[in-house]
Order: C-alpha cells, then sequence, then structure tokens
C-alpha cells in the first residue's frame, strides 16, 4: 500500500540542540502513535509534517507531495498542535467559523460544519462563550474541533489528549477511532502509554530525536514488562516485609537502607507485587510510611533500547 | 490575608518569620535578566555619554584658561551652578535614554507575568502584593537612580575634586540634596510610569507602544495646545514640561514655565497615585476569577 | 490568490474591530477631534483670527502626520507577524490552505482599513470643525479630502515599511520606534537631498502650503524642499509596493520559531 506520509532521512536541528536524526519513516491509514518522553523530538517531526518547519536534511511528502510551502495540501490535512493558544476574544463558535472561511467554504457551510465539529467534542453547550472563559479540557477540545471541522483525510494531533478528564479522553478516544473506521489517517504523540495503548496498536517510539523501535504494542509492552522495575517503601516492618516477600518468584532482587527504613524490591511484575503488597496492608501484617518507584519505566525502556 | 508561610509538605524544625526584605529577589532577578540581553548592555554603556559630557564639562569649568582658545565665551556659557545639574537631571536626552532602558527591560516586568500566569506563582510564595510590586518597582528604580542620582553625585564630587576645595559646597550646601530629593523623584515618577503601563497588556510590544505614545502625545498636546492658547498652564500637559517645572524648583532656579511649580508637582504625584491603584487593581484582578 | 488574501482580510477586520485595543486607538484618533472643538471654540470667543485651514494644518495636522500616522502604522504593522508568534496562533494560519503572501498582504490590508477608518473619520471631521464657515467653499472640501487622501497615503507607506520589520526582525518594535519617532523626526529637516530619505518629506510635499496671518509658513513646513507631487505620490505608491512585496517574500520562505 502506498504511504500517506512519506519522511525520507528527516533531519532537524536547532542551533546545537538536535530536534530529529535521519528519521525514515512511512505512515499507512489508520491511527499511528509517536510515543515518546518529552523533548523525544515527536513536536519537531509533526510541525515539519504541517509544513511549519523546514528539515534540514531530508525531505517529507503527504499523498506524493511535498508539503513545505504548498498550501493545496492543506485542505486535506487538519492539525491540532500541543501549544494551549487562540484567538481569545472569540467565541468557540466563531473561532471555528472564521477558520473554516479560509477554506473558501460559504458562510453556511461554515456555520454546518463549525456546529458538527462542536457538537463531535460535546462543546455545543459553550459555543457562544468566548474561549478565554473555558476550561483547560474545554481548550483543547476547541483545538481538536479545528482540526477536524473541514473533515480533513489526514488529521495530526500533538498531544491531544493534554489536560482532558478521564471522561473526556475517553470521548476522544472514542472520535479518533470513529475518524480510523472512516479510512482517515491519523497521527497521534504522546508520552503517557496506556493512553496509547487504548488509541492503536501502531507504535513509533522516538527517544532523543531517533525512532527507537516501531511496531506493535504488545512488543512494548513486553518489552517493559521484562525490564526490571524498582519498588522502594519505607517502613518501620521493612525487613519483615523483606522476609514475607523474599520468597514470592517474581522478586529479583532486594536491597536495604537501613538508616531511612527503607527496603527496595527488583521485580518485572509490578501487577503481581503490588497484588501481594495489599494483602498484606489489608491483613494489617504491615505498615507503609511511604511507596515510589525510583524509575521511570518509560525511560527505563529506552535507556534499555538506547543501551542495545 | 496573611502571606502563606504555613503550608509545605516537608517539617521544618526552624522559626517562621517575616523577612524584611522578601521583595529583593525579585528585584535582583530583574536586573539580572535585563543585562542578559546584547541589545540592552549596549544601549546602558551609551546611557553614560551624557553623563562623561557633563563629566568634562566640569573639568573644563575649571580650566577655562586652557580651553578659551578653542571656544569665545565658554566662561560665560560653562558655569558649574544649581542650573548645570538642574539641566543634566532634566535633559531631553536622559528621559530618552530612560525610556529606551525601559523598553527593553522594564516593558516586560508585569505585562509578563501576565503573559505567563506568573503573578499566581509569585503570590503562592511568602510575598504580599506589596512586595511584588515593590521587587518590580527596584528593577526601575536601579537603573533610573544609575542615570540620575548616580551621576548627579559623582559630577558633585567631580566638581569639588576639581575645585580643590569646599568652596562650591559652602555656596551651595543644599545642592546635594536637591540632586538626591529630584533623582529620587524622577525615580518614583517612571517606576509608576513603567509599570502602569506594563500592567496594562500582557504584551511587552504593546507596553512599549503605550509607553512611547503617552510620553509623546503628552507633549505634542501641551506643545500644540501652548500655540493656541498661548498659556503657560498648557505645560501642565505634558509630561517632560512638568518634570521640567519640578526640577527647576528642586534646584532653586527660574522655572522654564511661568506658573507655581507646585501645581506640575501635584499633577506629577496624582498621576502616580494613580498608577499605583491602577497596577494593584490589576494584579488583585488575577485572583478573580470569571 | 486574490480570494485568499479576501479570506484573511474578512477573518482579521472583524477579528480586530472589536478588540479593545482598536478601541483605544479610535480615542486616541478622536483625540484630535476633541482639540478642534477646543480649539473652534476659543476662535469663535474671537481670542485667535487664524483661518480653519491653517489651523488644521499647522496643528492638526503635526499631530496626525508626525505622531499619529506613526504610532498606528508601527502598533499595526509590526503586528502582522509578531501577534502570531507572540501568541503562538502561527500553526492555524500556516496549516490552511493560504498561500503565506496572502496572509501578509490580507492582514496588512485588514489594518489598513481599520487605521484608514480611525485616521480619517478624525481628521476629516475636526477638518470641518475648524473650516466650517459662512465662506466654506467647494474647493476647502477638495482640501478636506486631498487631506485624508494623503493621510492614507502616509499611513499606507508606514504601515508597509513596519509590516516588513515585522517579518524580517524579531523585535521590530524598537527599530519601528528608532525610524518612526528617531529618524523620521530628523532627516526631514535636513538640506538638499537628504530630506528625501524620509516618508514624511514626500507627505509634506503633496499637502497645500498654507501661510499665517503673519505670512509665516506653519512649521510642518520648516526646512521643506518640496518634491513635486506627483514625484511624491509615486515614490510612497512604490514605498507600499515594494516593502509589501519583501514583506510577503520574507514571509513565504522564512520559518518562523516561537520563543519557548
Amino acid at each position: 500500500m502506498t504511504a500517506i506520509i512519506e519522511a525520507l532521512n528527516l533531519s532537524r536541528w536547532y542551533g546545537n540542540v538536535l530536534g530529529i536524526s535521519e528519521v525514515n519513516l512511512e505512515i499507512q491509514p489508520g491511527i499511528t502513535a509517536l510515543l515518546g518522553p518529552n523533548g523525544a523530538g515527536k513536536s519537531t517531526f509533526m510541525k515539519i509534517i504541517t509544513g511549519q518547519l523546514k528539515p534540514n536534511i531530508g525531505e517529507v511528502r503527504i499523498l506524493g507531495e511535498k508539503v513545505w510551502n504548498n498550501r493545496h495540501i492543506f485542505r486535506r490535512l487538519g492539525f491540532c498542535p500541543e501549544v494551549d493558544a487562540f484567538y481569545e476574544e472569540l467565541s468557540g463558535f466563531e473561532f471555528l467559523f472564521f477558520l473554516l472561511s479560509l477554506y473558501g467554504f460559504t458562510t453556511a457551510e461554515s456555520r454546518k460544519k463549525a456546529e458538527l465539529a462542536l457538537e463531535l467534542v460535546e462543546l455545543t453547550e459553550v459555543k457562544d462563550r468566548q474561549i478565554r472563559s473555558y476550561s483547560r479540557g474545554m481548550r483543547q477540545r476547541i483545538k481538536i474541533a479545528q482540526a477536524i471541522a473541514h473533515n480533513p483525510e489526514i488529521i495530526i494531533l500533538d498531544e491531544p489528549l493534554n489536560g482532558l478528564d478521564p471522561l473526556s479522553k475517553r470521548r476522544i478516544i472514542k472520535l479518533i477511532k470513529e475518524f480510523k473506521g472512516e479510512g482517515k489517517t491519523i497521527v497521534v504523540s504522546s508520552h503517557i502509554l496506556p493512553e496509547v495503548e487504548a488509541l492503536t496498536s501502531e507504535i513509533v517510539l522516538i527517544h532523543q530525536g531517533k525512532i527507537l523501535a516501531r511496531g506493535d504494542i504488545y512488543f512494548i509492552r513486553e518489552l517493559i514488562d521484562s525490564h526490571p522495575h524498582m519498588i522502594r517503601i519505607k517502613s518501620p516492618h521493612f525487613r519483615q516485609l523483606a522476609k514475607i516477600l523474599a520468597g514470592e518468584d517474581y522478586i529479583l532482587n532486594i536491597s536495604f537502607k537501613p538508616q531511612e527504613n527503607v527496603v527496595i524490591f527488583e521485580t518485572h511484575h509490578r501487577d503481581r507485587f503490588f497484588n501481594r503488597l495489599n494483602e498484606l496492608i489489608l491483613g494489617s501484617l504491615v505498615t507503609i510510611d511511604e511507596i515510589t518507584s525510583p524509575d521511570d519505566n518509560l525511560q527505563a525502556v529506552f535507556d534499555y533500547l538506547v543501551g542495545k | 490575608m496573611a502571606t502563606i508561610r504555613e503550608k509545605g509538605y516537608h517539617h521544618w524544625e526552624g522559626q517562621l518569620r517575616d523577612k524584611p526584605w522578601n521583595f529583593w529577589p525579585i528585584t535582583r532577578t530583574g536586573i539580572k535578566l535585563a543585562f542578559e540581553r546584547r541589545r540592552f548592555k549596549l544601549l546602558f554603556v551609551l546611557s553614560f555619554l551624557p553623563a562623561v559630557i557633563y563629566g568634562v564639562g566640569v573639568y573644563v569649568s575649571e580650566r577655562l584658561e586652557n580651553f578659551k582658545f578653542m571656544a569665545q565665551g565658554v566662561d560665560k556659557t560653562l558655569q558649574v551652578n544649581p542650573g548645570f545639574f538642574r539641566s543634566y537631571l532634566t535633559l531631553d536626552l536622559i528621559f530618552f535614554e530612560i525610556l529606551l532602558l525601559m523598553s527593553l527591560s522594564g516593558a516586560g516586568l508585569i505585562a509578563d507575568d501576565f503573559r505567563h500566569k506568573a503573578i499566581q506563582l509569585y503570590l503562592a510564595r511568602p510575598l504580599s502584593k506589596s512586595d511584588y510590586l515593590l521587587g518590580k518597582a527596584g528593577v526601575v528604580m536601579f537603573f533610573v537612580g544609575l542615570l540620575t542620582l548616580v551621576p548627579g553625585i559623582l559630577l558633585f564630587i567631580l566638581k569639588l575634586l576639581f575645585s580643590g576645595s569646599f568652596k562650591f559646597f559652602l555656596n551651595y550646601p543644599w545642592l546635594i540634596l536637591s540632586i538626591i530629593f529630584y533623582s529620587a523623584f524622577l525615580m518614583i515618577f517612571f517606576t509608576a510610569f513603567v509599570l502602569l503601563a506594563s500592567s496594562l497588556s500582557n504584551n511587552r510590544n504593546y507596553v512599549i507602544a503605550i509607553m512611547w505614545s503617552i510620553y509623546i502625545f503628552s507633549n505634542v498636546l501641551g506643545a500644540i495646545l501652548r500655540i493656541i492658547f498661548h498659556s503657560p498652564y498648557s505645560a501642565l500637559l505634558s509630561l517632560k514640561a512638568n518634570l521640567d517645572q519640578v526640577g527647576a524648583a528642586f534646584f532653586l532656579v527660574k522655572p522654564p514655565y511661568d506658573y507655581p511649580w507646585f501645581l506640575s508637582f501635584l499633577l506629577l504625584i496624582s498621576f502616580c497615585l494613580l498608577a499605583y491603584v491602577v497596577v494593584r487593581r490589576k494584579i488583585r484582578g488575577v485572583e478573580v476569577i470569571r | 490568490m486574490r480570494q485568499e488574501i479576501w479570506r484573511v482580510f474578512s477573518f482579521y477586520f472583524f477579528l480586530r474591530k472589536k478588540s479593545p485595543k482598536t478601541k483605544a486607538f479610535f480615542l486616541l484618533s478622536w483625540a484630535a477631534v476633541l482639540l478642534a472643538l477646543v480649539i473652534r471654540v476659543y476662535n469663535l470667543t474671537g481670542n485667535w483670527t487664524e483661518s480653519g485651514q491653517v489651523i488644521f494644518q499647522n496643528i492638526l495636522m503635526s499631530f496626525f502626520l508626525q505622531f499619529l500616522i506613526v504610532i498606528l502604522a508601527l502598533f499595526y504593522g509590526t503586528s502582522v507577524v509578531t501577534e502570531e508568534l507572540d501568541n503562538k496562533t502561527l500553526p492555524y494560519l500556516s496549516s490552511r490552505p493560504l498561500a503565506r503572501a496572502a496572509i501578509v498582504i490580507g492582514k496588512y490590508l485588514a489594518y489598513l482599513t481599520l487605521t484608514t477608518l480611525m485616521l480619517i473619520s478624525a481628521a476629516l471631521l475636526s477638518y470641518f470643525i475648524l473650516s466650517l464657515d459662512r465662506d466654506f467653499r467647494l474647493i476647502d472640501l477638495w482640501a478636506g479630502f486631498r487631506y485624508s487622501l494623503v493621510l492614507t497615503l502616509g499611513l499606507a507607506a508606514y504601515l508597509s515599511f513596519f509590516t516588513f520589520l515585522g517579518t524580517w526582525l524579531k523585535k521590530p518594535m524598537m527599530v519601528g520606534l528608532a525610524f518612526g519617532f528617531g529618524w523620521e523626526s530628523v532627516i526631514q529637516y535636513f538640506p538638499g537631498s537628504t530630506q528625501k530619505l524620509s516618508i514624511a518629506h514626500y507627505l509634506k510635499s503633496l499637502l497645500p502650503q498654507y501661510t499665517t496671518s503673519s505670512g509665516k509658513l506653519g512649521f510642518l513646513f520648516i526646512r521643506l524642499e518640496p518634491s513635486r507631487p506627483l514625484v511624491a505620490a509615486a515614490v510612497l505608491f512604490l514605498i507600499v509596493i515594494f516593502f509589501l512585496i519583501l514583506a510577503a517574500l520574507i514571509f513565504t520562505y522564512k520559518e518562523y520559531l516561537f520563543e519557548d
């Protein structure tokens, strides 16, 4: 199948700071998620494929056409930027209406599309309020609305679930999946694995400007699961806790910090570990002062991949 | 409402008390940020040019015999007296330089905090609104003082040094106080002016436009009305003219306009008070959820 | 491209006409009307005998020409691009099927229309307040429109130049201030050809030169060595086109990064 979005040897830097490096990517119809920590290069990539930035090396094509300064592409593309920025004095409806008018739609068409988009993101009730009075979640939703209002084939969403409450997240995820069902191509970026997991199984892992891995979500999950997790527990019964859990097969390593009443467990089955810990706490066998995970799982996976 | 001191996630066994210099970190940071801009550094250095020229003037006034061959009548024009100091502190160029420096370093003092919604961050620390305003005011006062008070005192000291005696001081014992008080007046006025402008927008470019518009417009209006009405009172509309009038009063020289100087003084003080009220309201406004 | 320009024009004309800043500038422009009223009342009391034409040209035109059009053009011209960068709303435009040149030209025209409305309404009204009397003739009406045309052309020229500055420089306001209130204020009084390096020179060359009752020219014309009106108009028109094209070209090919 011909790729909808093709990035060939894409590199971009900002002075001495690398944005992305030697990115080769083909994106097919459906939902593709760009997953990576903050500063990984996700937004840079998205800005290049939406014509906000020029690559220093390489090229990007959408539907076989170059993107930079090619305004005709934007009839078929919708972009939701990461930044929280609006024409604050406009109402939600006016914002969508006037942006739609820039496409050349008639007044009636613009009005109809604006209202439909507002309905999709559930902002119909507040459409006549100024955007400056919107909550964080409403602002995010109106931003998504302006990206989809003109019914584009390709939708690029940079961190679309930022600032949304769990219910709104579910609704937007559902909406994005509906777009997929209509045959659209959606590229979504996020730094939160569970969000990405709920959206798609097609993930591109990006870190420090490079593509680290691409593939199925389960492959990534396995990497995380096989990489040991560290859990740090502060408790007056830390030794007793260690004694009880030492016999469990999912405990790989135990270390102590006696002066702090701390025990650190290494495990590759977080879920089983926490289930057992809950049992111990509820059975009043131990009391816990503090629980932390010293290593960020996603970072640990990336470190693991980079080390590989 | 009491400042926030009690809340925190860590226990601290020490004593919690108010510090008298709460605002100092804000001032210090504002000054530091100003000097991080290359253009500001260049303009700042160039701003001392008038002081250098006046310093040379002080020197020349003490060595007139050596310089008489250069200019006829220089002894008549180059007299270092209260008028000399007043003329330095009311130079058009000095006010222009102050506005220029404030465009680069003062315009964003409050505007940037509005833009980045940082005022709530300040007020979530053990800082009152007064501390915040004092901190910001300190930045403006620092730079205005460097252009007015410091050169003024230095010129005075230079005069004593070059003349080799305290005769100048004995002739004008109040002069040093005039320099200090008028410089302080300028510091207060420009602080009020810059902070007022900065609080009126969250975009520093607009603030710069507001500052220059008010200053130039007031002077243009004063000039126009002077032409129409041939009345010295027209000068009351001009910020520059009012500052000149007050300056003349502080230095006990003949005022440039034929009306009581205290009218200008009252007008400028009222402006400062109005600015204070407006700025305080604007800052308080961030706490109001609409 | 014309349609794209029109769409951008409509968007920004609607967006900015209601903004508080536009209202503030309207008030500033109408300070001239207030001034005209004050002068007229003062004139009617017999305190001043200059004709309305002379007063308008010597006093109010100085206000319009040397302050108001510069500040309006500076504020709006530099904003064409910088407001999209400061407010981070540029992606909303650059991800639309609009030629980048159309964005600049459309915004320029929207702001020119807005500022012209502010300026001309104030200028014409203040002119009529000062000039309308029993001796008012058709030629005086033409003079009023002539002033308006000159001011519009001046506004267009300054706006075009400041739009260019806004597309080219990161911080155009300071350079714009230095040009508008520094260079323009000084160079127009230089002798010979030097004064031709200012926009103000060409604007003044288009104005009718009235003398006061004492036979003196107004201070607007001090040291003016006027160019021929046709030449002045052509130069101003060329300035508008040249800097607008330059701005459109720069905006088309330049990348703009937000200050993060």
